[in-house]
């Protein structure tokens, strides 16, 4: 290790434990800090409406259920065509209580950080389910398992009463230490309060990365019949990963709840779980950081892309139809041209910049 | 008694289109090992072409299915070529998501079209009386179906046992570098297992959009219904595909026909061969037809 | 020839700047709508011509000065029926400043109803759920509900059917779209209405509903009323019509009569069952464009003023925009003559008071438009259509839903 730990041009590692630091250069803890500080200011400083909030708080969200994914996906290597089920399990936890206990009742309304874990917990065991026939099954076989429990939930969700047949389900406004919260700071709130967990669940992410089984996942995910001759036991770290994504889907579906003060199937379709997908790949599977870019870049994308359409609609009125291909057309080319020109997502373009702002004036 | 044989009839011609939905996909994964997830929109695409040609253009029907069948051919070549020749060797998740892109492409493509948001329905060629017996009957649109359907499995099995171009197609499923050490060209083998799975996907097509009419909705839903078929029969297997065909649809008409209506069920034909998928899938991993592949580190 | 067009380009592109420019020089007051809808994606079908009804008719307003030098401004926006987006549009439209919004799903518009309660906004949704009317005040439906069509056609069966009590099944998409009505229909036939629900079909993805309809024969089912899409209902119409089972006549003896609601009928219906969709019963609230009225020709003018083509054109769905659209102008027209401001207050006021001498009859439906406090569904009379030669014709005079009241 270098002595100067502000400004580490190489890898000075001596020992395992520096290599595995969060964060290797001061200078990347104080950005970081700074980024930090930045995100929890801006809506503070800029002027904000309703929409805009409501886009970011969506972002964040789809951030954690994306996190969850490259989980499983990207450092344990399985597929996962359900992920949006997983989601829709946190999501409809909230729900189930409000169909019981009435949409305002004290535990939704005022102990909603216990109800948003208890979703996440939910999620887990579902997903631990979902996981089981990783003990046989590999690959694609593996993908369409996930696929089948998204069906089954879509069919589970559409035919009971209990869930209102896919029809929103409402949860109340929530209350928060000085009342409840309006609909003018409703969406300013749930930013906060998902900005938290988002960067507690990514520095958790962080952190399992560096223990046995963070190695583990990835050891499974190059090589399982490997991993199980060096003492693994792969079929349970791939429970494992589905437990965890499980977790991770459900807390973002219990916020999703929140957020969107109801609860419909159609936030949970097989369409979602596609999309979520190309959030991780777009992002970078594998990566930490690709969790972040994904979300963001997609639904920006889809944004700009309804802008576009929008305004190809008002030149063309008599034919519509182009506008309205503008959205899937983008979307697949999005997919298409990362996968056939940049498969390591996002992130790659992250860590080309880094390395080569760390190695200035030397050429990258 | 008549109604169970009418289950029995109905389900088998069901069946049998869905497992010619499905041998789509077993061409394309028995020779490159991927699943093309966009197959629905080429259902959609092949039976779009031969309506427009049959309708717009004014060639005869019969004709404009074979056309719609070779451009479809053609069209999946290309789209082999364009997109996934690049990914050879690539992870296989990647090339899931390929066609996953690839079936938003085609939606695309597919509404800036008058397909994309309005419903047709093919003009009758066949008579309209149902071929009855003993109280079971089946429309002509479904026998020539069912014709259409074992013609091409059989040819399609003939072709990879006997004709040289389908045995260098298993042996490239079989292992990829021996069979390109042999002279196999391997880009070549894939290209045209897309191609012959495009047609399949035409004839698929013209058959389920003459039954249900052309609502791109419909169409390209059957790319997702027919997966517990492929699944079930085993991804590499074209016998299995037909068994697991018409297994599924028995199932499903025994579903709706027993199931609905009582004890408070309803549609559960849609779920129940998922149900049925995951239970198989636990004991018989890889379908009832599919190849058990030994690993080796 | 490629000089014409390369001419043509600039030549067009700045007569539209001109045109914009006029626009914008315009005094006068411009009011702000918004529509999000589900142009792609499930249900498209009927959201596309929709959209250009809706577009279309605004249009027209401003063209024509209908509002003098005021113009409407609607902002029409896809969310491909999904709640999430049409929940991002709203809250867009809210940043924008609307004074009326026009919704399209049933999920959407239940899913939403609260904020439509909290910002005090009124609400014309393309769907005719009953349920959206549950719990909120602010949700006015254009025409009669899915349970009033679906009571409707029960009604006109028990009214018609000679012979013992008529047996009835139900034929519903499997989402609380489809399931709405079935247990007002129920609910009906305890109350008194003279029919027998034998069975509730439930329809999945069906190749083949051979079995389904057989079964139905063997339980003496002689009336099916649908209430779906288009789709579902043309597989089971071409089934019946190769078993033979297709009434030819109303209530035909031993044979089945095919009926349904709003969204099960129309063009699209004849252009997915072909020759099978004949004798279809259907029913609806709008006139259509396959008979001659003053609204269709209106209609059409209008299609043709705007280019649209023929098919749309003719869309019982276009017509259902153009009649939303109707309402909304009526509505900020009367508010303006009482010299008014409009806006959110104003107009959800002035939908409240549509009603006795202010009954608003817009030359697209059969009945006049009608909302009080009390009640927010609009036309209230129903149409009978049944499909003859290839084209819906209708049958007898528009008809009230009586029992709707009773349960």
């Amino acid at each position: 290790m270098s002595a100067n730990r502000w400004l580490a041009t190489g890898n000075y590692f001596t020992t395992y434990k520096e290599e595995q630091r969060i964060f290797l250069t001061h200078t990347d803890r104080l950005i970081f800090s700074f980024f930090l500080v930045c995100v929890f200011v801006w809506p503070l400083v800029f002027e904000t409406n309703n929409k805009s909030m409501l886009v970011v708080d969506n972002i964040l969200i789809a951030m954690i259920a994306v996190l969850g994914l490259n989980l499983v996906t990207g450092f344990a290597g399985l597929i996962s065509i359900g992920h949006a089920a997983f989601v829709g399990v946190g999501a409809y936890t909230v729900a189930s209580v409000s169909r019981v206990m009435g949409d305002d009742y004290i535990l939704l309304t005022h102990a909603w950080p216990a109800m948003i874990l208890a979703s996440g917990l939910v999620g887990a065991v579902f997903g631990a389910m979902v996981g089981l026939p990783a003990f046989r099954l590999k690959h694609l076989y593996l993908a369409i398992a996930t696929l089948s429990f998204q069906m089954i939930f879509q069919w589970t969700i559409n035919f009971m009463e209990f869930f209102n047949q896919g029809q929103t389900i409402f949860v109340g406004r929530i209350f928060w230490l000085n009342g409840e919260v309006g609909r003018n700071e409703h969406y300013i709130f749930w930013y906060y309060v998902i900005l938290i967990i988002l960067v507690l669940l990514g520095f958790m992410v962080r952190n399992l990365l560096r223990t046995r089984f963070g190695r583990c996942l990835i050891a499974v995910r190059d090589n399982d019949r490997a991993a199980d001759a060096m003492g693994m036991h792969p079929g349970l770290t791939k429970v494992y990963a589905f437990g965890l994504a499980g977790f991770f889907a459900g807390i973002a579906g219990a916020l999703h709840a929140y957020l969107y003060r109801g609860v419909g199937i159609e936030s949970f379709t097989l369409h979602e779980s596609i999309t979520y997908l190309a959030m991780a790949i777009v992002g970078g599977l594998g990566t930490l950081n690709g969790s972040f870019w994904g979300p963001a870049a997609i639904k920006m994308l889809e944004l700009q892309v309804e802008k576009i359409a929008e305004h190809a609609g008002d030149m063309m009125p008599a034919s519509m139809n182009l506008a309205t291909a503008l959205r899937p057309l983008t979307f697949g080319l999005v997919i298409v041209l990362f996968l056939m020109f940049e498969p390591r997502g996002i992130a790659n373009w992250w860590r080309i910049i880094r390395s080569y702002f760390k190695l200035w004036p030397f050429r990258y | 008694m008549t109604y169970f044989f009418q289950l029995v009839l109905s389900g088998v011609v069901v069946g049998s289109i869905y497992a010619l939905s499905a041998l789509g996909f077993v061409l394309i994964y028995k020779s490159s090992r991927v699943l093309n997830i966009a197959h629905g929109q080429l259902i959609a695409t092949g039976a779009f072409i031969a309506y427009a040609l049959t309708v717009w253009v004014g060639i005869p029907i019969y004709l404009s299915f074979f056309i719609s069948m070779v451009l479809t051919f053609f069209l999946t070549m290309s789209v082999e070529r364009i997109f996934l020749r690049r990914l050879i060797g690539e992870p296989i998740i990647s090339v899931i998501m390929v066609t996953i892109g690839l079936m938003s492409i085609l939606d695309g493509l597919i509404y800036l079209t008058p397909f994309g948001s309005e419903n047709f329905s093919f003009p009758r060629f066949l008579p309209k009386e149902p071929i009855s017996m003993a109280g079971v009957s089946i429309s002509w649109t479904q026998l020539v179906g069912v014709i259409i359907t074992f013609a091409m499995i059989g040819a399609f099995s003939w072709f990879f046992k006997k004709s040289t171009v389908g045995i260098s197609m298993r042996a490239v499923s079989d292992d990829q570098l021996a069979s390109m050490s042999i002279g196999i060209s391997v880009p070549r083998v894939f290209g045209l297992a897309w191609a012959t799975a495009g047609l399949s996907a035409a004839a698929a097509g013209g058959i389920i959009g003459n039954i249900t009419g052309l609502n791109f909705d419909t169409l390209h839903a059957f790319g997702i219904t027919v997966f517990p078929v492929v699944i079930l029969g085993g991804l590499d297997s074209i016998l299995g595909a037909v068994v697991a065909g018409i297994i599924m649809g028995l199932i499903q008409q025994f579903a709706s026909g027993y199931l609905d209506g009582n004890w408070g069920l309803n549609g559960t034909g849609t779920v129940l061969p998922y149900i049925i998928l995951l239970i198989i899938l636990l004991f018989k991993p890889h379908g009832l037809f599919g190849i058990h592949e030994i690993e080796r580190v | 020839m490629r000089n014409h067009k390369m001419m043509f380009v600039p030549i067009l592109m700045s007569f539209i700047a001109v045109l914009f420019f006029a626009a914008n020089l315009q005094a006068g007051e411009v009011y702000k709508l918004a529509l999000s809808l589900a142009i792609t994606g499930p249900t498209s079908d009927a959201g596309n011509p929709y959209a250009k009804g809706v577009e279309d008719y605004f249009r027209f307003v401003n063209d024509t000065k209908m509002l003098g030098d005021d113009r409407i401004e609607c902002t029409i926006r896809d969310d491909q029926y999904k709640t999430d987006v049409t929940k991002r549009n709203f809250e867009d439209f809210l940043d924008q400043g609307i004074v009326l919004y026009l919704n399209y799903s049933t999920g959407s518009t239940m899913g939403l109803k609260r904020d439509f309660e909290e910002e005090k906004i009124a609400v014309i949704p393309a769907s005719f759920h009953a349920g959206n009317l549950v719990d909120s005040n602010y949700i006015f439906l254009p025409i009669a509900s899915y349970s009033e069509q679906t009571i409707g056609l029960a009604e006109y069966v028990a009214n018609n059917h000679k012979g013992d009590k008529p047996k009835v099944a139900l034929f519903v998409h499997p989402s609380a779209f489809g399931r709405g009505p079935v247990e007002d229909v129920e609910k009906a036939a305890k109350a008194g209405l003279n029919i027998e629900v034998v069975e509730v079909v439930e329809h999945g993805q069906d190749l083949d509903n051979t079995a389904m309809l057989k079964r139905l024969k063997s339980k003496g089912v002689q009336y099916v009323i649908s209430q779906t899409v288009q789709s579902p209902v043309a597989t089971m119409l071409k089934d019946a019509a190769r078993l033979g089972y297709t009434a030819k006549t109303f209530g035909e003896a031993g044979k089945i009569t095919f009926m349904g609601a709003h969204y099960t009928g129309g063009n699209d219906l004849i252009a997915l069952a072909g020759a099978a969709a004949e004798n279809f019963f259907w029913t609806t609230s709008y006139k259509l464009t396959s008979e001659k009225s003053a609204g269709a020709d209106a209609q059409l003018a209008l299609a043709a003023r705007y280019g649209r083509d023929e098919k749309a054109a003719n869309s019982h769905n276009y017509t259902n925009g153009i009649m939303v659209a109707q309402v909304a102008t009526e509505v900020i027209k009367r508010v303006k003559k009482q010299g008014l401001k409009v806006n959110r207050k104003t107009l959800y006021d002035e939908l409240n008071q549509m009603n006795g001498a202010k009954a608003f009859q817009p030359d697209t439906t059969v009945g006049p438009v009608t909302y009080s406090k009390t009640d927010h569904a609009g036309v209230d009379t129903l149409q009978l259509y049944r499909v003859d030669g290839g084209v819906f014709r209708s049958v007898g005079t528009p008809f009230l839903c009586e029992y709707i009241k009773k349960i």
